[in-house]
Parts: C-alpha cells; sequence; structure tokens
C-alpha cells in the first residue's frame, strides 16, 4: 500500500506545480500593478507574519542620483580610511623589523692603520664580532698567492680575499663552529682555531680541520691613506 | 552633483584611483595632524623643546 500512496501523491504534486507558477506569475505582476499598500500572499492559511509591510514611509524622499553620489562617497571614504590603515600597519611593522639607531650607530668601525706594524696582528670589536687586521710583510704575500687554489677547500685567489695585498681583514669567526682562531699559529703560519683544530693559512683560507669556508672578509674600505673603514 | 558622479564613481579605475589618492592625502594630513597633537599634550618635555637649554654652549 505505502509505495502506492507515495506515487500517487509525487503524481500530484507534479500536476500542481504548473499551476503554482502561474498563480506566482500573476501575484507578481499584480503586487507591481496594484496601489495596495500590502504585498498578499498567495498562500492559503498563512499567518500574518509572512506579510510584507509597505516600507514606501521609510525610503528615501531624495532623487535617486543623490543617494548613489552619497553611497559611492561614503564606500570610498571607508576606503581610503582602510588603504591608509593598511598601509600604516603595514610600514611599522617592517619598520620595526629594521636595524635601530644604536645598532646602526655601532655599524661602521674606522680603523688607524698608521698604528699597526708590518708583520703584526690587531684585533678589534665590529658589530658584536672579532675583526683581524693583519698588515702583511711581502714575503707573506708572495707565501699566499704561490699556494696551488684548485687544491684547496673552499678555493679562492688571494687577490679575492684582499683589497690591499698588504692589509687582510676579515671576520675572526671559525667558520666551523664560530670559535675566535688564534692568530700567528697553526701548520701555515695563519690562525689556528682551538676548539677543534682548524688550520687557516696568511690568506685566512682554511687548509686543515673541519671548518668548511675560508675566514669571512667583511665590507671595508680604505677613505683615505692610513685609514680603514669597517661596515 | 552628476558630474562629479561621471567623472569618479562612474569608472572602477577611477574610483578605485580616487580612493588611492585620498588615501595618500588622508594619511600625510592624519600623521601631521597626530604629530601637532602629540606635540601640544607634550609641550615642553620633549627634547626638542628643551634642547636650547644645554646645546646652547656647544654651538
Amino acid at each position: 500500500m505505502a509505495p502506492v500512496s507515495i506515487v500517487s501523491r509525487a503524481a500530484m504534486r507534479a500536476a500542481a506545480a504548473p499551476a503554482r507558477a502561474v498563480r506566482a506569475l500573476t501575484t507578481s505582476t499584480a503586487l507591481q500593478g496594484s496601489s495596495s499598500s500590502t504585498f498578499e500572499s498567495p498562500f492559503k492559511g498563512e499567518s500574518k507574519a509572512a506579510k510584507v509591510p509597505d516600507f514606501g514611509k521609510y525610503m528615501s524622499k531624495a532623487p535617486p542620483s543623490t543617494n548613489m553620489l552619497f553611497s559611492y562617497f561614503m564606500v570610498g571614504t571607508m576606503g581610503a580610511i582602510t588603504a591608509a590603515g593598511a598601509k600604516s600597519t603595514i610600514q611599522e611593522f617592517l619598520k620595526n623589523m629594521s636595524a635601530s639607531a644604536d645598532v646602526l650607530a655601532m655599524a661602521k668601525v674606522e680603523v688607524d692603520l698608521n698604528a699597526i706594524p708590518e708583520g703584526k696582528n690587531v684585533i678589534i670589536k665590529w658589530r658584536g664580532k672579532p675583526v683581524f687586521i693583519r698588515h702583511r710583510t711581502p714575503a707573506e704575500i708572495e707565501e699566499a698567492n704561490k699556494v696551488n687554489v684548485a687544491n684547496l677547500r673552499d678555493p679562492e685567489t688571494d687577490a679575492d680575499r684582499v683589497k690591499k695585498p698588504e692589509w687582510l681583514v676579515m671576520l675572526g669567526v671559525c667558520t666551523h663552529l664560530g670559535c675566535v682562531p688564534i692568530g700567528e699559529a697553526g701548520d701555515y703560519g695563519g690562525w689556528f682555531c682551538p676548539c677543534h683544530g682548524s688550520h687557516y693559512d696568511i690568506s685566512g683560507r682554511i687548509r686543515k680541520g673541519p671548518a668548511p669556508l675560508n675566514l669571512e672578509i667583511p665590507l671595508y674600505e680604505f677613505p683615505e691613506e692610513g685609514k680603514l673603514v669597517i661596515g | 552633483m552628476s558630474a562629479l558622479y561621471n567623472l569618479l564613481f562612474r569608472n572602477n579605475t577611477a574610483f578605485v584611483g580616487a580612493v588611492f589618492a585620498g588615501a595618500f592625502a588622508f594619511e600625510l594630513a592624519y600623521d601631521n595632524g597626530m604629530d601637532k597633537v602629540w606635540d601640544k599634550i607634550n609641550k615642553g618635555r620633549q627634547w626638542k623643546d628643551i634642547r636650547h637649554k644645554y646645546v646652547e654652549a656647544e654651538e
């Protein structure tokens, strides 16, 4: 019995559907045409809650162009304020990440090279790290240039590592684990790291031990004779 | 009125352009205005207000 009743109900619904569509069409046209103050629901037996009141009393009396202008003006103004706020937020956030004034003040170090005799090391502090400055003798420069670059672990010619051959400037941080190597020590007459036994030659290149890279060269320049600026 | 509408709001490119231009102008005005307010509230307490008492001797 049950399947038959479901089928019959479906058939009845199908038959009713076009009729309802037609009625909906007619009511919508009637709504536009009629001057009645409320919308009459086409469905019988519905509560009063389904009645849509007339909002004509609340509608703007101003012409549509004025309303449109005002709406777009408000949208544009809010957009502009939002854009300014977003830009400001991002800008302040990025500014927060840049170097502060005290860091920038420490960023450059000036060294008087006349105080460093030939064949001597000087260690200065730059940005919290030691920097080795060596006034190399002609013999040491020759020794640094004699090395066969192809056999090195980190191949770099001595000319790539210095701006003036007599002045070797490099960061005094071992490229292995960051210890500070000892000057004028090691098997190659350069630097020796006591932590794990890395040997650097007179150009600061790694020759023996666990360190993977040559000692790092900071940015530096010679603004005038006898002056060195690191950073 | 409708001239303004036709100029700024009808074309989306012009509208967005006007919004960004307005944002730029607004930001300038707002930042300067807020700086003025801050300076007014903290008048006499900032370094630029008391600098002349200390630096004059060195100059």
